[in-house]
């Protein structure tokens, strides 16, 4: 009995050792974001800033252009999360729901492509998007549009939601058929409806996915304005090496809007993210 | 004939109507680009001149070149290292967990933070901690043991880089390991139990049957996604010292940047055919299962 709980003393001693250095790192940039040049690297290590000072989120806001940074990777990842559930539902009610000659094929085709990594396209999709930029200003590379298409639709987020819409019973969607309503009409007001809980599994992980994105906005973009958060940060971070205090703001900045939202939405990130890992019934 | 084709189609408008984004999207940003990559893989281009059809000429000098061998190198030593710790680490943190504990929930949602957290904003707070002068070494010293320079040291650099990734990843395979735990069915163990098995026995023969795919699952992922590492690297050591952080993918920007297109196209093949490779070993694995 009483080693039964030394044991359990000694597990928890274990995992609350592990949280402690998984939270400090990111207590360790908040702290440094409020210190003064001078103190980032005082011996020894000084972990509440000692004097506070606010400077380093006033440099991120004047000297660099975070605020544009937060802005565009707003509507860059805000854009591409919508594009993705739309088209992504509607592609994946196609292919659980609608038969049409060549279903099954293209499914397949579509699969295989997930075997690609993004860097084999990386090259001639910027050249595309160079060309395009020539021809349509507005269009191609260094714009939104550029950061946002190659992303709007993701094959892994078909894939997940043909096997959320596959346990919608055929009956229902049956019955709304007969009573006369076309399949984009069904689509509307019975599979967007009983999809919600799936669709907020796929924005979760394209929200992820577009908000961290590195390889593709710093292959794209060459403008400052056109920046989004980690890309600033990743240039702040190479460039700046002297001032941490204002590179740890950047992070902050950029780290924030993940943790937050994750904090709200735990249960549902978590669920969303061992879906795929783990099958049920053992 | 018509007739016949007719009625087979008729109905299906909407299906290759609401595909139809998802396919234009998948052919003119990866298809395509796909196959004009693969082209260029095959001639000497630098963007500006028209390329020039030169066969394999760029896979032989991708792969002879010493700065490609050594960053393939890195690479192999990121994954091993990663993939040798990272799991295992997190399979023994989900395991603890799965039992009752108070606070459990704080651990997960701890453990979780990195996960959430970009490549990038990681590498960024890690450069900080890994100063010279930085908080580490503070710490290592309150205990006397000595500093290091750790990015700025050849044999150390990659070591340390392992670590920030391991670390990043530690809490996903800790989240997906607990949840594949607790999805092995209860009778399992009590059948075991009964047959008089114990706890290692019960480990081998129940859990570890049990949780198989997820295994599976979490080193396909991580391997793929240490074949990829890049953003750790550019913002940590921009690849030194000495090119001992160098990765593939960083090697392969590297090439675009310096306007061997045709060069970096190889590379990109050369990442395509081993991770094609992996990804068929997992499917062989998963049917090995059934």
């Amino acid at each position: 009995m009483r080693s039964r709980r030394r044991n359990r003393v000694a597990k928890s001693g274990f995992l609350l050792l592990a949280s402690f250095l998984m939270i400090v790192p990111f207590l360790w940039a908040l702290s440094t974001s409020f210190k003064l040049p001078g103190d980032v690297f005082a011996y020894p290590p000084r972990f509440l800033p000692d004097p506070f000072t606010a400077d380093n989120y006033r440099n991120i806001t004047t000297l660099i252009p975070f605020p544009r940074y937060f802005l565009n990777s707003t509507i860059v990842t805000g854009t591409i999360v919508v594009l993705n559930v739309f088209f992504g539902t509607a592609a994946a009610y196609a292919f659980a729901k609608l038969k049409f000659p060549g279903r099954d094929a293209i499914f397949f085709l579509l699969l295989l492509t997930l075997m690609v990594p993004f860097q084999v396209n990386l090259i001639p999709l910027f050249k595309m998007m160079v060309e395009l930029h020539k021809a349509i200003p507005p269009l191609g590379a260094d714009t939104y549009f550029g950061l946002i298409a190659p992303s709007a639709v993701s094959v892994f987020g078909i894939f997940l939601m043909r096997g959320f819409l596959r346990s919608i019973p055929d009956e229902i969607l049956e019955s709304a058929r007969m009573d006369g309503a076309s399949e984009i009409r069904v689509l509307r007001s019975i599979v967007f409806p009983l999809a919600v809980p799936g669709m907020a599994t796929l924005a979760i992980f394209t929200f992820l996915g577009a908000w961290n994105d590195f390889l593709w906005p710093l292959i794209v973009t060459s403008s400052e304005d056109m920046r989004t958060l980690p890309l600033g940060l990743a240039l702040l971070a190479r460039r700046n090496n002297s001032d941490w205090g204002t590179t740890m703001a950047g992070t902050i900045v950029t780290a924030a809007p993940m943790i937050i939202i994750f904090l709200l939405m735990q249960r549902r990130f978590i669920e969303g993210l061992t879906a795929g890992a783990v099958k049920d019934g053992g | 004939m018509s007739a016949k084709i007719a009625r087979r189609f008729r109905g299906s408008s909407a299906g290759y109507l609401l595909i139809a984004p998802a396919l234009i999207v998948t052919i003119v940003f990866l298809v395509i680009p796909m196959i004009v990559s693969g082209y260029w893989s095959l001639t000497h281009y630098n963007g500006i001149k028209p390329p020039q059809f030169v066969g394999l000429q760029n896979y032989v000098d991708v792969l002879t070149n010493p700065r490609f061998q050594r960053s393939f190198q890195n690479t192999i030593f990121f994954v091993v290292m990663g993939m040798a710790i990272g799991p295992l680490l997190g399979l023994g943190s989900a395991i603890l967990l799965n039992d009752k504990l108070r606070l459990r929930a704080l651990f997960r949602t701890s453990f979780f933070l990195p996960t959430m957290t970009s490549l990038i904003v990681v590498a960024t707070i890690w450069k900080l901690m890994y100063a010279d002068n930085g908080v580490i070494n503070a710490v290592a010293a309150t205990f006397g043991l000595p500093g290091h320079d750790w990015l700025n040291d050849p044999t150390l650099a990659l070591p340390a880089v392992v670590v920030t990734a391991i670390w990043q990843g530690f809490g996903f395979e800790t989240v997906v390991f607990l949840a594949a735990l607790q999805a092995v069915p209860k009778e399992y163990y009590e059948a075991a139990t009964v047959d008089g098995a114990g706890r290692w026995a019960k480990f081998r023969w129940v859990t570890l049957p049990g949780i198989r795919p997820t295994i599976v699952f979490v080193y396909v992922i991580g391997i793929i996604g240490s074949f990829q590492t890049f953003d750790q690297v550019f913002v940590m050591t921009n690849g030194g010292p000495i090119q001992a952080t160098r990765t593939i993918v960083f090697d392969l920007v590297d090439r675009f940047n310096k306007l061997d297109i045709g060069g970096a196209s190889a590379v990109a093949y050369i990442l395509l055919v081993f991770l094609a490779v992996l990804s068929y070993a997992q499917l062989r694995l998963g049917e090995a299962r059934d």
